[in-house]
């Protein structure tokens, strides 16, 4: 009889049932039938009418009614036996009759409900009362992918959980045990608590994403381990390197970049040391990045701006982009191996990147060439005349001519029309005799210019 | 071991200093067998869960911002190189890195009209123009993200927040607090004038004016004289209301 099928409920005196340690009641529904609508009725599933359903956090408990005097006993279903939950398809049949509520049961081959069966039933509960059928649904679904019941040892559907140890353990727990009070309200603590509230909103929408969910955190507590273990390995490195260097061998070497490479995988920027030259991966990207330059900073005059470089290696990738982290860690490493090129950092904070041939005295040269020109003695130079002789960028223009005034080379002048700027005439200036002009020299020149008759 | 004194004492110095080295690389060699064999273990995980959910954090913007934010809390950074195990098993690092370049494109083509700052509401706008064919939403959030990451290589791109509006600038120039509170002022209507600066920030006319004017120098700013009332009007349109015929190109 239905006594073999479903494990009975002990009841109290006054019919309350007796619960499992941790098991915590979520959800009454009044007046609802249970049964099973498959065709082979040679599975003794019973036909429960008019049962009090109670959804625990491990079962699913089935009463009779107080009122129905002969109680045919009080039955459960194992959350653990249950393989699957359908979800409510609304259709207009469904709005007339009653809602009904569909899972999979497994069992063993004699007919017994429990976790590991080879047979498996569909269940029906049909809920003839006033019960909320769509609230009733999700706390089930919720209840059933928590798995409260693996946290307690000796249950029954428990054995793939504990295969890890304490990994799974760890990771399960913040997802099961303790996240619900004793009101059957679910507790907001700490990580937990944050994803279920992310999950509660998301929970009309997209059921698959609980799934995700709950694998984020497992991997988010797998991922805390290595960021600990990485720390104390980071810590070696930066230690390492400042204790006596004098005796390190290559194998040390290797270990460090080992080390710097594990670091880079698991996504903690490590810095690059004097000694260490980083990842292997930012070397190799080091001299890709050499090679690739060389082209785009010829075309603009030997010097161009990193953020330009940025999109136009990424373009040239296609996939597998580099970030702005590996561009900067690879540029750094430039100086290692003697490459053509150097990464400058302006005062206005602009990175550039430099042809090591085109360097600043040749700039200033040939800005000096251009600002004791006629015309410049007059009007001077704006960033864009810049940027037409030198054959760069106007950006680039501007933060050279920046950096010859602040060599004294130049003088700015700020009006309505802008920045221009100008020869230094101050460094000819005795400044014993003001009025005193060499007749050779810029100030002569700037005198002819600029007062000629 | 006891101290010799003499060079038999030093010769036992230097080989109890060469043991306990050797132990202390054993040690670190256990470590670090013990780290590959954890690396390995995590990558693994990583790969089950980027194998069932690699088309969630793609499609889903919500799950992306979470997921950032876990691996924020942990202490990891899943976009700070395309080596990582993130950017492998996820894809997530090509996926910001390209919106990066994109944002690079689309803050350069509207400089000249809006000086190198930009709203942040426009930037998106422009951003999923350009991105119709791609799959997969681009979120505020995720140009946060893209623009954070941006920030290291220098050229000032950076976002600041003017009263309710967040601004993203892609030029050196450094704001003042004046300034600020001029664009705050100016995105009631989109333009300002000299007197209204004077009078709902209680400034002297020098101030307003030598604050304008350097708006006006770095491009920020657009003069209108044209108005009836004749005053001198300073438009802004990095605040303005979304624009919607910029013409950017691809």
């Amino acid at each position: 009889m239905s006594g073999n099928f479903l494990p009975a409920v002990q009841l109290t005196e006054s019919g309350r049932p007796v619960l499992q340690p941790n098991e915590i009641e979520c959800f009454y529904l009044s007046s609802v039938d249970l049964l099973s609508e498959d065709e082979p009725s040679s599975i003794p599933f019973p036909h429960l009418k008019s049962r009090l359903l109670i959804l625990t956090t491990h079962r699913l408990l089935c009463l009779p009614n107080s009122s129905s005097p002969n109680s045919s006993g009080a039955f459960a279903v194992p959350l653990a036996a249950i393989s699957h939950i359908f979800s409510h398809k609304k259709s207009i049949k469904s709005m007339f009759a009653s809602p009904r509520i569909r899972f999979q049961v497994s069992l063993t081959p004699d007919g017994r409900v429990s976790g590991n069966g080879s047979r498996s039933v569909v269940a029906t509960i049909v809920v003839r009362g006033k019960g909320d059928c769509d609230a009733f649904l999700t706390k089930f679904w919720e209840n059933w992918r928590a798995r409260a019941w693996e946290d307690d040892g000796p249950a029954p559907g428990s054995s793939s959980g504990s295969a890890f140890g304490s990994n799974s353990a760890s990771a399960s727990a913040p997802a099961s045990s303790g996240i619900y009070s004793s009101d059957g309200t679910v507790r907001m603590v700490g990580v937990a608590g944050i994803l279920r509230k992310e999950q509660e909103m998301w929970e009309s929408t997209d059921k698959s994403l609980q799934d995700a969910f709950q694998d984020l955190n497992a991997l988010m507590s797998k991922a805390k381990e290595m960021v600990m273990l990485a720390e104390k390995m980071r810590q070696k490195l930066l230690s390492g390197s400042t204790s006596q260097t004098n005796a390190s061998n290559d194998e040390e070497m290797g270990t460090k970049e080992e080390m710097q490479d594990w670091l880079l995988s698991v996504g903690i920027i490590s810095p690059v040391t004097k000694e260490s030259a980083g990842a292997m991966y930012h070397q190799q990207l080091s001299r890709q990045l050499a090679d690739f330059v060389k082209v785009p900073l010829e075309r603009a005059g030997g010097i161009v701006n990193l953020i330009d470089i940025y999109c136009l290696f990424n373009r040239a990738r296609g996939t597998e982009l580099i970030s702005p982290d590996d561009l900067l860690k690879a540029c750094l490493l430039w100086e290692k191996f003697d490459a053509p090129m150097f990464l400058r950092k302006f005062d206005s904070g602009v990175m550039v990147i430099q042809n090591k041939s085109h360097s600043d005295e040749e700039v200033f040269s040939k800005i000096k060439v251009l600002v004791t020109k006629p015309e410049a003695l007059r009007a001077g130079i704006s960033a864009s005349d810049a940027a037409r002789t030198l054959g760069v960028a106007p950006a680039m223009a501007k933060e050279h001519l920046l950096s010859a005034e602040s060599m004294g080379l130049l003088c700015r002048d700020t009006s309505l029309d802008g920045i221009r700027f100008y020869i230094n005439l101050f460094t000819e200036i005795d400044q014993d005799d003001m009025h005193l002009v060499k007749d050779h020299g810029v100030y002569a020149s700037w005198i002819r210019v600029n007062h000629a008759p | 071991m006891r101290r010799r004194p003499g060079i038999g004492g030093l010769q036992t110095a230097a080989a109890a200093r060469d043991q306990y080295r050797l132990l202390g690389e054993n040690v670190a060699k256990i470590k670090t067998d013990l780290m590959k064999e954890q690396l390995a273990t995590f990558r693994s995980q990583l790969e089950d869960f980027a194998r069932k959910h690699k088309n969630d954090i793609r499609k889903n913007p919500a799950f992306r911002s979470q997921f950032h934010e876990m691996c924020a809390k942990v202490g990891v950074d899943p976009l700070a190189s395309n080596k990582g195990f993130w950017a492998e098993l996820l894809g997530i690092g090509d996926f910001y890195y390209e919106l990066g370049v994109q944002i690079v494109d689309i803050c350069l083509a509207t400089r000249p009209h809006n000086g190198g700052l930009i709203n942040l509401q426009e930037l998106c706008h422009l951003l999923r123009q350009r991105r119709k064919s791609d799959r997969g939403v681009v979120s505020k959030d995720d140009c946060l993200r893209a623009i954070g990451k941006l920030k290291v290589l220098g050229s000032g791109f950076e976002v600041i927040s003017v009263a309710k509006r967040k601004l993203v600038r892609s030029v050196p120039t450094e704001l003042n607090k004046d300034h600020n509170e001029i664009l705050e002022l100016a995105q009631a209507q989109g333009y300002v004038t000299v007197e209204e600066v004077e009078r709902r920030l209680s400034w002297t006319s020098g101030r307003a004016i030598d604050a304008l004017d350097t708006l006006l120098d770095e491009g920020l700013a657009m003069i209108d004289d044209g108005h009836q009332d004749g005053k001198r009007r300073y438009w802004f349109p990095c605040v303005s209301p979304i624009s919607s015929s910029i013409g950017v190109d691809s």
